[in-house]
């Protein structure tokens, strides 16, 4: 696979075959700058590698434009980022709110109140990210994440910016909610733990994906 | 999903969140400021036109050598207008062994319609306002009419038949002009009383008016309705015509009107143009989460747009509201000047509606919408998708919506056009000086040069440099262009018409008398040229007979029809400059010749080669014109549409005129060359003059107000353009912290940064303004105006303390707190 970098066209997988099951969840392990983000940038369909092909279920996203993308990311896949990525000027309730509405979801703010009461933050909608702590932001980007059903959930080092106590009750949430959902799960982190928790643990280095 | 509903909650969100706040006091104080200006200029222009109508006497005039048919006054009063009939002629004045000939007008009561007259009891009495008319049996006349009289108030006259008491003296009477139709000292009676004089009979040289009053649109459809019924010898007259200098005086201060509103518009654009590139950077992450959610494009820019489309409409109601308010505020200033100030109408608000939304469009919207293309992958990777908030490519749009604005605003495509090519080379020229500017001092801090500049923004961060310096210099030119270079053009204006402008004519001098008069007034120590003058009638051009009908433009043909007041010249007169050929005074002996006033020329269809035909007293006259002149009529000098070179109009019948400027404590003079020339008549304008002087000074002090708004404008502009770097320096100040600089330091530091900036900024803008001042003093207005050297030096100081003080008081609290909190809030911001 060969990717469009800012100095010029970047080989950063090779040979790189992955296939992931309905309902697997799977950790790709890496050491930082290993690719690990690109990687799931380019699952999530939010770039597209200059050579090679994507599928998710029987679609090939990298024959799809941008627009299209985005249409299948709000339809199929849900997000949880390091950083939360929760939008500052929205309360709990209207940030998880987001993808129904853009996806032009009827009742967006019953179901988005039942994903909130779902990672127990029921009491909290109204509040902003800002009033919350770091946890709770977590809480509420995966209670966004679930709340449109995805088939895909990608997760991007869903603990890296929190305290050991409050990641270990994130991720538990996180793996609660994918149980209980029965959602494809992808991973990305380098703490080994956390990936331990998955039913495969993929290494990434040296553009090679080998199982660890 | 509803974009409308989904963008307007948005917009709620970002005001709460703080994030509109700048973008939207840019628009509201663009918005302010465009509707302040339309309203002000409205009324005020509404308003000066009063003046100009109370020149008139009223909203319009109908003059006829004939009867006016009563239709006219029946159209007028049909529509609710008021009107008010006036009857002038010549006539001689008897007071015992003594006889003057004098120009009598008879008034009904209401007249005049506009202003009012000025009267005494005594020629020696304050001039009072009166909205009276002479009552039946009673004549108020002019002073100089008892001076030639030998008469005083309570005599009694005889006029024709009938012997009237001398009432009041008359000072003013609004209408009078400066025309030569009324040259003899006025003498004004009750229209009753006519009809016992006598003195209207058929074949009398009578001057019919009828004035007409009212409100706007009457007064316009009853023009309309009239102007076709009116046969050859009757003209309508509107407010600022035929009043060639009260005219001028007008155009003026509507210039100086619509540069201000140009300028403020310009000023506002910066402040948007700065703000926007904020908010749009402070929106790439949101764009990115809500693209990585599933938003398309067309979802960004629907939401987008309606947030746009939503903010414009707030705001122009809220910067309309403050317009108003503005306004009327401004208006009390002037309240003395214009007692009678017409409505508000509801124009102004709609432009206001229409201006913000040109604003939005052009300058923030194009921005704004490039957030559509944020890549998604942002969510991952935070460098992707910075450069967006710094494209130019949305700066043609913008510049495209000033060009708009300022055609729109100055309602003069020419005048639009220049200022537009003014205002983009100056920011080119600008931008290439401030690069200069902050090179040389990246080059300076290489060298050994204190910590100051090496840490200092200004080096480390050239091109951001250059563009606040650009914009910080666009907008203190502005502001000096309205304050220093204002004054200065505003003081070269009034000395165009300098307090010694002559401000007495004596007229009807004849030949025999010429040297006598000029001898007189050069023992007075008065230097004034005595001109003949000779009444001739235009017959042949190029030996081919012309008549009035030749001719299909109605002024032109009006013009054709009366006699010429012809001179002869030896030298040019100094308010005279040649245009096309050549003025004979440089010849030795000239060959007979014309000199022909190019407004005029252009008029005839004549120019350099054509030869005239005129006939005056029953003989012809033919030369070729040699040269076309124009003329200042400003100068309220003696002057003349065709002149002739010496020789030419010798032999033919002519009386002589002059012009001169006569203190008023030396007003003895006037009786003396009545007694010694009692056919001469001496006409004083200083009325004339005040009137137009008061004009003056009423366009300056709205012009001075105007100036306060872009100012403040321009004082938001520089608040923006430290906002932009808030962030930036406030992370700096942390890192430098945990560096271990003191606070002091980084305040030192940020005062030599602001200290720069301003002088950069300041000092560029002085040499632009400097510049663009003479330009617009020789271009626009056509006035003399020099290189003022000490512009550059005042904006490089005023620069250096505006910035500085502005620059501190933003960043005030800035570097108190410790640098962790300091480096996280930078993270959030």
């Amino acid at each position: 696979m060969r990717f469009q970098g800012p100095e010029g066209e970047i080989r950063l997988f090779r040979n790189l075959m992955l296939s992931i099951g309905a309902g697997e969840s799977v950790a790709i392990l890496g050491a930082s700058g290993s690719g690990k983000s690109t990687l799931l940038g380019l699952l999530a369909g939010l770039d597209t590698p200059s050579e090679g092909r994507i599928f998710i279920g029987d679609t090939d996203i990298t024959a799809l434009d941008e627009d299209q993308r985005a249409i299948l990311r709000g339809r199929e896949l849900g997000f949880v980022f390091q950083a939360f990525h929760l939008l500052s000027g929205l309360t709990a309730l209207e940030n998880v709110m987001l993808p129904l509405e853009l996806s032009g979801t009827p009742r967006a703010a019953a179901t988005a109140r039942q994903a909130l009461s779902d990672v127990g933050l029921g009491e909290r909608s109204g509040h902003y990210p800002r009033q919350l702590s770091g946890g709770e932001q977590q809480r509420v980007a995966i209670a966004r994440a679930f709340v449109t059903s995805p088939r895909l959930l990608l997760a991007d080092e869903p603990t890296g910016n929190l305290d050991q106590a409050t990641g270990g009750r994130v991720s538990d949430l996180l793996f609660q909610r994918n149980h209980e959902t029965g959602t494809t799960l992808v991973l990305v982190t380098h703490d080994p733990v956390l990936a331990a928790r998955c039913d495969r643990v993929l290494q990434l280095s040296d553009g090679r994906l080998e199982a660890a | 999903m509803s974009s409308l509903r989904y963008a307007a909650r948005l917009l709620l969100r970002d005001w709460h969140a703080g994030e509109l706040r700048l973008l939207a006091l840019s628009l509201i104080l663009s918005v302010t400021a465009i509707t302040a200006v339309a309203w002000l200029a409205d009324r005020v222009g509404a308003a000066t036109e009063g003046r100009a109508s109370e020149l008139l006497g009223g909203d319009r005039a109908v003059v006829g050598n004939e009867s006016l048919p009563p239709e006219l006054a029946d159209k007028a009063l049909e529509r609710g207008l008021s009107v008010s009939r006036t009857l002038e002629f010549p006539s001689v004045v008897l007071f015992g062994e003594q006889t003057q000939l004098s120009s009598i007008k008879a008034v009904e009561s209401g007249y005049p319609l506009r202003g009012s007259l000025l009267v005494g009891d005594h020629p020696d009495d304050a001039r009072r306002e009166t909205r009276e008319v002479p009552s039946s049996g009673e004549v108020w006349v002019e002073p100089r009419l008892l001076l030639q009289l030998d008469a005083e108030p309570g005599d009694e006259i005889e006029l024709g038949a009938s012997r009237f008491v001398i009432g009041k003296v008359l000072f003013l009477e609004p209408d009078r002009g400066g025309g030569f139709q009324s040259l003899s000292p006025r003498l004004m009676l009750n229209a009753d009383d006519i009809a016992d004089t006598g003195l209207v009979q058929d074949g009398s040289r009578i001057r019919y008016g009828l004035l007409v009053a009212g409100e706007d649109q009457a007064v316009s459809d009853w023009a309309a309705a009239v102007e076709p019924l009116l046969g050859d010898g009757v003209r309508l007259q509107r407010p600022g015509e035929g009043q060639a200098g009260v005219s001028r005086a007008m155009e003026a201060a509507q210039r100086f009107l619509g540069l201000s509103a140009l300028l403020t518009v310009v000023v506002g654009g910066v402040g948007m143009l700065l703000t926007i590139r904020r908010y749009v950077a402070r929106h790439l992450d949101r764009v990115a989460i809500m693209r990585c959610l599933g938003a398309t494009e067309r979802q960004i820019g629907a939401i987008l747009t309606w947030k746009m489309l939503l903010l414009g409409v707030i705001t122009a109601a809220v910067g309309t509201l403050f317009g108003f308010l503005l306004h009327l505020l401004m208006l009390r200033f002037i309240a003395d000047l214009l007692p009678d100030l017409p409505s508000a109408g509801w124009q102004p608000a709609a432009t206001g509606v229409v201006a913000a939304q040109i604003i939005l469009l052009g300058f923030a919207l194009p921005t704004v919408l490039r957030l559509r293309r944020v890549p998604p992958l942002r969510v991952l990777r935070r460098d992707l998708g910075d450069q967006i908030a710094r494209g130019v490519g949305a700066y043609p749009i913008a510049l495209g919506a000033v060009f708009l604005l300022m055609w729109w605003q100055a309602g003069d495509l020419r005048l639009a056009a220049w200022v537009f090519g003014a205002v983009l080379g100056t920011l080119l020229v600008l931008g290439l000086a401030a690069f200069a500017l902050v090179q040389s001092l990246r080059t300076l801090r290489r060298g050994r040069s204190g910590i100051i500049l090496r840490l200092s923004g200004l080096t480390r961060r050239p091109l951001t440099a250059s563009i606040q310096i650009m914009a910080l210099g666009l907008g203190l030119m502005a502001l000096l262009l309205l304050t220093v270079v204002r004054t200065d053009l505003l003081a070269t204006w009034q000395d165009g018409l300098p307090a010694d402008a002559a401000n007495h004519f004596l007229i009807n001098i004849q030949p025999e008398e010429a040297e006598g008069v000029e001898q007189r007034l050069r023992d007075a120590g008065i230097e004034a040229n005595v001109y003949p003058m000779v009444r001739g009638r235009l017959v042949a051009i190029n030996d081919e007979t012309v008549t009035p009908e030749d001719y299909a433009d109605p002024q032109t043909r009006r013009l054709m029809s009366r006699e010429f007041n012809l001179s002869q010249l030896e030298t040019l007169p100094e308010d005279n400059t040649v245009r096309a050929g050549r003025f004979w005074a440089d010849e030795s002996s000239p060959e007979p010749a014309f000199s022909v006033e190019v407004d005029i020329a252009e008029r005839m269809g004549v120019g350099v080669g054509d030869s005239l035909t005129f006939d005056a007293g029953g003989s012809r006259y033919t030369a070729v014109i040699s040269n076309l002149r124009e003329v200042r009529w400003d100068s309220f000098n003696v002057n003349f549409f065709v002149a002739s070179s010496p020789g030419v109009l010798d032999d033919a019948p002519a009386t002589y005129i002059t012009s001169f400027y006569l203190p008023a404590e030396e007003r003895r003079l006037l009786t003396d060359l009545v007694r010694n020339y009692p056919s001469v008549t001496v006409i004083d304008i200083d009325a004339i003059l005040d009137t137009v002087r008061g004009i003056m000074d009423q366009g300056t002090r709205v012009v001075e107000l105007m100036a306060l708004l872009t100012l403040f404008a321009g004082l938001v502009v520089l608040l923006a353009a430290l906002q932009v770097t808030r962030e930036e320096r406030r992370f700096e100040g942390a890192l430098l912290r945990s560096l271990g600089a003191s606070r002091a330091l980084i305040r030192r530091l940020a005062l030599g940064e602001f200290l720069l900036l301003g002088a950069s900024a300041g000092l560029l803008a002085g040499l632009g303004a400097a510049v663009a001042g003479q330009l617009m003093a020789t271009q626009l207005f056509e006035l003399d105006y020099g290189f003022n050297v000490w512009l550059p030096l005042l904006g490089g100081a005023a620069g250096a303390l505006i910035v500085t003080v502005a620059g501190v008081l933003a960043t005030r609290g800035l570097y108190r707190s410790s640098p962790m909190q300091l480096l996280k809030g930078a993270e959030e911001g």
